[in-house]
């Protein structure tokens, strides 16, 4: 029941109610990964959902994932000393010469949101970065977002360089792309692994490279 | 009858078919071209004028008299001058305070060197009505606002008939988001809606002074088309709830804007609303306030098909724009771009009410060889 009630408050955006019920969750011992996936993750996923039907939008979305990272950072440290792993670990960025993060900083909190480790390199990101950072953090994803259709070859550059670093340097990651003017067919064109068409189907394709 | 610029414009505004389709270039500060794309445009024509930039922090040019008669262009543009006083001013070549209070950055790495906001008067902490009333605002009624808008009416008129475009920049969300921050903006709007609705009123007052300003410099009988707006739609649907927000927050300011400009020209000016991304859903709640024109008509936004546009609004709203950015335009070949400029006229153009230009303004990567071949296929296009 009390679980049901932290999904009710991530999904009305309350988040102090929502600091408030994971305590008290966490006071009367449940285990932590229960009130994460069953209580958090659950009502993202649904805030995801309809923000793609087009029933919900950007500020719900928002208002949302605050509520969720109230929770997140009272349940943080006691998921690190559980020992449990993150579902994965995402390396995210805007492009060399774009300054744009909109979209990018939505797909961050819905990664977060999905329980995932993420490293937001921000904007105006050099394709070396993204490969150290990934390195550093035993990355699992390495997440590009663009807006300018000028930096659309910054962003190709970027991919054939990870690519390369998949083959040569002892990297081993998937990389996805995202950004009004990408679509499936560039990011196959320039040899990404993954789209998101928006912040929910960017989590899809995150959770389908880590297998869960 | 010989058709006037001028005449083209307002026929397409009154969904009649003039001559050729109608073309705008340069008519305000999202129908234009970036500072890059235009030394590109310059050196391909064999144009020497200097550039004259219509807006750093948007990074975009004033395309020169010699380029849109090449063109074909039946728009010119007016704007107001800058605001006197030294409330704005450049911290260095990247960094700009705006008289808002508006911090403005780039970097030199920036592909196309447009500034972004990065901090505002109220990005910290939780909105107040306290805090929004006590801000020093600017007064739309600084005399620097009018400074050479009447001279520029005069040139243009000296010049030919051309429809006189006047752009007012800003309205109560994108210099909200300025101000507050993009996400604590959206968040207010549910949080902190009664200090968000001041900060939305104290824009919209500065805006409708400014129209009064500018307008009253112009002459109000000159000014034959007001250009505003901000972006309501994301690529893949709305930015927020067109009913539960839009209607109850935003369209009340917005119907005040259209209706002062309206009142301010006696009816006679025609209002373009831009706005960027899916509009669809918004459409009906610009025209009921009065919005005659809609750009830059984003076809590859979702629920955007010119098609379906032209069907279910055609009969009230005129199209400006619609000349796919994304993906043609910089991308195709000439042969496609006149293709697609021809389908974009059939369709948005059938019976008026369809003005051509690119989404938004043309970047920097778009080949000089293909805005020559949409302007070009623009001019060559007879209705009769």
């Amino acid at each position: 029941m009390a679980i049901q009630d932290i999904y009710n408050a991530v999904m009305a955006y309350e988040e102090d109610d929502v600091a408030e019920l994971v305590q008290a969750e966490v006071d009367a011992g449940t285990d932590v990964n229960v009130i994460l996936n069953q209580g958090m993750i659950a009502a993202l996923d649904e805030i995801g959902e309809k923000f793609s039907k087009g029933t919900l939008f950007v500020p719900e979305m928002l208002m949302a994932a605050e509520a969720m990272q109230a929770g997140l950072n009272i349940l943080r440290p006691l998921l690190a000393n559980s020992g449990a792993k993150p579902v994965g670990t995402v390396i995210l960025g805007t492009v060399k010469g774009d300054l744009h993060d909109i979209g990018k900083n939505l797909v961050g909190m819905m990664l977060e949101g999905a329980g995932f480790r993420l490293i937001d390199l921000g904007t105006d990101v050099d394709p070396e970065n993204f490969i150290t950072a990934a390195q550093e953090n035993d990355a699992d994803i390495i997440a590009l977002s663009g807006l300018l259709t000028t930096s659309m070859p910054e962003m190709e550059m970027a991919v054939a360089i990870v690519q390369e670093a998949n083959r040569t340097r002892n990297l081993n990651v998937k990389v996805m792309v995202g950004g009004p003017p990408i679509n499936q067919d560039f990011a196959d064109k320039i040899g990404a692994d993954g789209y998101g068409m928006d912040a929910p189907s960017a989590v899809e394709t995150a959770r389908s490279f880590v297998r869960i | 009858m010989t058709w006037t610029h001028r005449d083209r414009i307002l026929a397409a505004l009154n969904h009649e078919e003039p001559d050729r389709v109608p073309i705008d270039f340069g008519g305000a500060e999202f129908t234009t071209i970036t500072l890059a794309g235009y030394e590109r445009l310059k050196k391909y024509l064999g144009v020497t004028t200097p550039t004259e930039p219509m807006s750093i922090i948007h990074s975009v040019a004033h395309p020169a008299e010699e380029i849109l008669e090449r063109f074909g262009v039946d728009t010119r543009n007016v704007q107001p001058g800058a605001y006197e006083g030294g409330r704005d001013h450049w911290i260095d070549d990247n960094s700009y305070v705006d008289i808002f209070g508006v911090l403005w950055k780039r970097t030199e790495k920036d592909v196309d060197q447009h500034f972004l906001h990065k901090d505002g008067p109220f990005y910290e902490g939780k909105l107040t009505v306290e805090a929004v009333d006590a801000h020093d605002w600017p007064d739309g009624r600084n005399p620097g606002l009018a400074k050479g808008v009447k001279e520029r009416v005069a040139e243009i008129k000296a010049k030919g008939d051309h429809a006189i475009c006047l752009y007012l920049p800003g309205g109560v969300i994108h210099r909200g988001y300025a101000m507050r921050g993009f996400e604590a903006y959206l968040k207010d709007l549910y949080k902190r809606p009664e200090a968000l609705q001041l900060l939305m009123d104290k824009l919209c007052d500065f805006w409708c002074d400014t129209a009064e300003t500018v307008i009253a410099a112009a002459g109000p009988e000159n000014v034959d088309i007001i250009y505003f707006g901000e972006d309501l739609g994301t690529q893949d649907g709305c930015m927020f709830d067109p009913d539960a927000i839009y209607s109850r927050y935003l369209k009340p300011r917005h119907r005040r804007m259209v209706e002062t400009v309206k009142g301010l020209t006696n009816g006679k000016a025609k209002v373009c609303f831009h706005c960027c991304g899916s509009a669809y859903h918004f459409i009906p709640h610009l025209i009921e306030i009065g919005v005659d024109a809609l750009n830059p008509v984003q076809v590859t936004a979702k629920d955007m098909q010119p098609e379906r546009l032209k069907a279910e609004f055609g009969d009230k709203l005129t199209f400006w724009g619609g000349i796919n950015t994304q993906r043609i335009l910089p991308f195709g070949t000439p042969d496609e771009v006149a293709a697609e400029t021809r389908h974009i006229i059939d369709v948005l153009g059938k019976g008026g009410g369809y003005i051509l230009n690119s989404v938004h303004n043309i970047q920097a990567e778009v080949p000089p060889e293909n805005i020559v071949a949409m302007f070009e296929t623009g001019v060559k296009h007879a209705y009769h």
